[in-house]
């Protein structure tokens, strides 16, 4: 029985891979760009960690640069390294608890449309701000929130004094999270409207018979059918709480905000790219990934031990 | 190795010599070149296309330029990216900052051919100014040839005629005289200031505090210890001076938003916004030439609507002016992916360009298809009588000129055909010679500081960001020392200390 199990297990996924692939050919052939991407942008990346140890100079090359152990790393605790992680912590605590329920709730909203004709432009219109560059966001959030703007001219007409929206350090992460929340909470709703395609119709005509009213088929039918999608989503959102970009935050940013903007990705970019630290930028974000994946992690155990089905 | 470079040299020179001799053995060789761009939006021909500009310089000198246009405001970016790629880079570049850590790294690590000992046999790059080919130079040896720029071009620009409307007809004397122009030509009107500032204050507060009395960046103290600019009283003088003028709503309340692309915005406007700026001078005579084209201003002698402002005596009477530049704006350099074989060729190359001939072509072009000369001699942009504002001569001059002029150096002075002689020009041409004496240098700028390369970027827009805070009134005095004390703190007394070794060494 054992010497079977044996010799067909291997034999048995070999088969089963060709015959899978013959059963839905063009599913892995979609597959490849993915992978393609993955490997190019993120695995053949990671053979050029090391500089992160060196004093890399580009021109000698990765083997040519000299050695120098963890300078980097001590050089970033020396410097003012809280700000860039509470910077990054604060904004991206503010986009999990703001950016991340919006396109959940406006999906709801959506599903509860009665006219399709309607709801199919509603959902065409939303998904407009995502194809718009954020360099455009900026700019018109500059037209419009600056002294000559609009919103500025009404708020200080409304309040009696002025709100200094593009300078205010107090303001700006909510700048940056309602930037966000206007440009992709459409988008975001897709994946929520698929999940909530998959919801059994039944479900509700038995409950409107048992005589639920919208706010309770909506609470004991809908979310709890969504529920695994969206923790899904959630613990996919943790890997990248470390993440904030730094294209937005750079166009944002001027020298009244500029302590509240300096997160880990603009200080990695700024390091690297601006004034070719390449090793001390390497180090940096090679800290922020090992941070990243140890909030996977732990974001996945937890989801499991509230009996969801998690990530993996 | 050495007796093989001396024969090569012994080589080059006789066959540079034999160059000279007969202008026709010409090499013909195809040069890459990596140029910024100041005209993202013109349709660049290239030699393929027939461009004749390129034609011209290939006729002149067997060379064919294949130039990678990037965008100006990219460029630094560029610059270290480019120099990362070992395998892609042009033969040919411009350098925009001969003293960023990018360039200092690339040079030691062999990116760029030491030109030291070549320069001497070039009739031209033998021209340049030592003190200018040492402030490029990277542990003394000479890595480019410099983009040669006047020191004294920084100063004040103003609209006297909107000055005269606030009751001031005189030009400032002194430091006193000229706060009180600001402060009158804030009061002007609400909705009008006086200093147009943008994001890049660096400037501003500059020619202001050097003016003023500070030093440049750093100073040295009768005792001979270096310290940081801003901690100078006449530095603080200049903020505080800024900081009344915001608040009597003098400084457009957003300045600190606005693009330095977008920095003209405020003056060249049917209705300007702001009368004052601080810059370099060359942008006053513009100014006044725009007001000329656009409004219908008179172009008359002693008539210009625009006064240049410079050389004023601050509170103790010294006269001083801020450099804005260290005699280059950058420099062109060779790199690795030239052949050694190629690099003589390369070298008579870049010493054309500051020919009469050369600087003619790359600046100007060719005259009757990007300039053409008036019936008084001067060069002009488009062909006498034609209405200057047809914008088909400046796309055609884009078209085929571009920023072409980003590739001159003119190392040995500008040899272009003349302008035609304005108010403002002359004023300002005379400015570069009477006031070259009151410009002050940075002691440290060819001192080295390995915590400045790495840090001083990041250290300095902080404590730039707490001076704009200081004039925008969000912060007080405490909150700049704090600032500033975060400064030292974080690194900026690690800079002082090696700067302050790397100066005593040198005595």
């Amino acid at each position: 029985m054992t010497a079977v199990k044996k010799t067909s297990a291997p034999a048995h996924k070999k088969t089963s891979f060709a015959v899978e692939f013959k059963k839905h050919p063009w599913l892995y052939i979609m597959l490849i760009p993915g992978l393609l991407y993955f490997i190019i942008f993120k695995y053949i990346p990671m053979v050029f960690l090391p500089i992160a140890f060196e004093n890399y100079v580009p021109f000698s090359g990765m083997l040519g640069s000299q050695w120098v152990g963890l300078k980097w790393f001590e050089y970033f605790f020396k410097s003012s390294w809280w700000r860039y992680l509470s910077n990054t912590l604060i904004l991206s605590v503010m986009s999990i608890a703001f950016t991340f329920p919006a396109p959940i709730i406006l999906a709801l909203l959506l599903n509860e449309m009665r006219s399709l004709h309607y709801k199919k432009i509603t959902q065409t219109l939303l998904y407009v701000p995502h194809f718009i560059s954020i360099v455009i966001v900026v700019s018109i959030t500059y037209v419009i929130f600056g002294t000559d703007g609009i919103v500025y001219k009404l708020t200080t007409q409304l309040l009696g004094h002025s709100v200094d929206y593009l300078g205010d350090p107090k303001i700006f992460r909510w700048m940056i999270v309602g930037q966000n929340i206007w440009k992709e909470t459409g988008w975001g709703t897709i994946i929520f409207l698929a999940a909530l395609t998959n919801v059994d119709t039944q479900l509700y005509e038995a409950a409107m018979i048992d005589g639920a009213n919208r706010a309770q088929r909506l609470w004991h039918i809908t979310l709890p059918a969504i529920r695994s999608t969206i923790v899904l989503m959630l613990v996919l959102r943790m890997g990248s709480v470390l993440d904030t970009g730094y294209e937005h935050l750079i166009l944002m940013a001027n020298s009244l905000n500029r302590t509240v903007s300096q997160t880990l990705d603009v200080f990695v970019y700024q390091s690297g790219i601006q004034n070719a630290q390449y090793s001390y930028a390497s180090a940096v974000g090679l800290m922020k990934s090992v941070v990243s994946v140890v909030l996977v992690v732990s974001a996945n155990k937890i989801a499991h031990a509230l009996g969801e089905d998690g990530l993996y | 190795m050495k007796k093989y470079l001396s024969l090569f040299l012994a080589l080059a020179m006789v066959l540079s010599m034999c160059s000279f001799a007969s202008a026709e053995t010409k090499e013909e060789i195809t040069l890459n070149v990596m140029l910024p761009d100041f005209y993202a939006d013109a349709e660049w021909k290239t030699f393929e296309d027939g461009n004749p500009i390129l034609k011209a310089i290939y006729d002149a000198t067997g060379v064919k330029l294949n130039i990678t246009w990037v965008a100006n405001s990219a460029y630094t970016e560029m610059t270290s990216m480019t120099l990362a790629d070992k395998k892609n880079m042009p033969e040919v570049m411009v350098i925009q900052g001969p003293r960023d850590a990018v360039t200092i790294n690339a040079a030691r690590a062999g990116a760029f051919w030491d030109l030291t000992d070549y320069i001497p046999q070039y009739e031209y790059l033998s021209q340049g100014e030592d003190t200018v080919y040492s402030n490029i130079a990277v542990d003394g040896r000479i890595y480019g040839i410099y983009r040669a720029r006047a020191y004294a071009r920084a100063g004040i620009y103003y609209r006297n005629d909107i000055a005269a409307k606030v009751g001031i007809t005189a030009e400032p004397t002194n430091v006193e005289e000229f706060k009180a122009l600001c402060f009158a030509l804030a009061g002007y009107s609400d909705d009008t200031y006086c200093i147009n500032m943008c994001k890049y204050v660096a400037g501003t507060i500059g020619i202001a505090s050097v003016m003023f009395g500070a030093p440049y960046t750093y100073g040295v103290d009768e005792n001979g210890k270096i310290y940081p600019a801003f901690e100078d009283a006449h530095f603080q003088e200049a903020l505080d001076f800024l900081r009344e003028l915001y608040a009597k709503g003098g400084i457009d309340p957003d300045f600190m938003t606005i693009e330095s692309g977008n920095w003209d915005d405020a003056e060249r406007n049917q209705n300007p916004k702001a009368f004052m700026r601080l810059d370099c001078l060359d942008n006053g005579y513009r100014y006044e030439e725009w007001l000329e084209q656009n409004l219908g201003f008179s172009n008359a002698y002693g008539e210009a609507a625009v006064s240049l402002l410079t050389a004023i005596p601050n509170s103790e009477g010294k006269i001083q002016i801020w450099p804005q530049n260290i005699g280059a704006s950058g420099e062109i350099v060779i790199t690795k992916a030239t052949t050694e074989e190629k690099l003589p060729a390369v070298l008579k190359f870049l010493d054309w360009c500051n020919s009469k001939e050369g600087q003619t072509l790359i600046n100007c072009g060719i005259e009757g298809e990007t300039y053409w000369f008036n019936s008084d001699g001067a060069r002009i942009n488009f062909p006498e009588g034609e209405d200057s504002n047809s914008s088909k001569y400046t796309t055609y001059t884009n078209t085929i000129l571009h920023s072409m002029n980003q590739l001159g150096m003119n190392v040995n002075g500008d040899l272009t055909p003349a302008t035609a002689k304005t108010q403002l020009r002359d004023e300002y041409n005379a400015n570069l010679i009477d006031n070259a004496q009151y410009v002050i240098a940075n002691p440290c700028l060819t001192l080295d500081s390995e915590t400045n390369t790495l840090m001083g970027t990041t250290l300095s827009t902080d404590v730039e960001d707490a001076q704009v805070q200081y004039i925008a009134g969000k912060i007080d005095l405490a909150g700049l020392q704090a600032a500033y004390a975060t400064w030292h703190d974080m690194g900026g007394d690690m800079i002082l200390m090696e700067y302050q070794a790397a100066y005593d060494a040198l005595k």
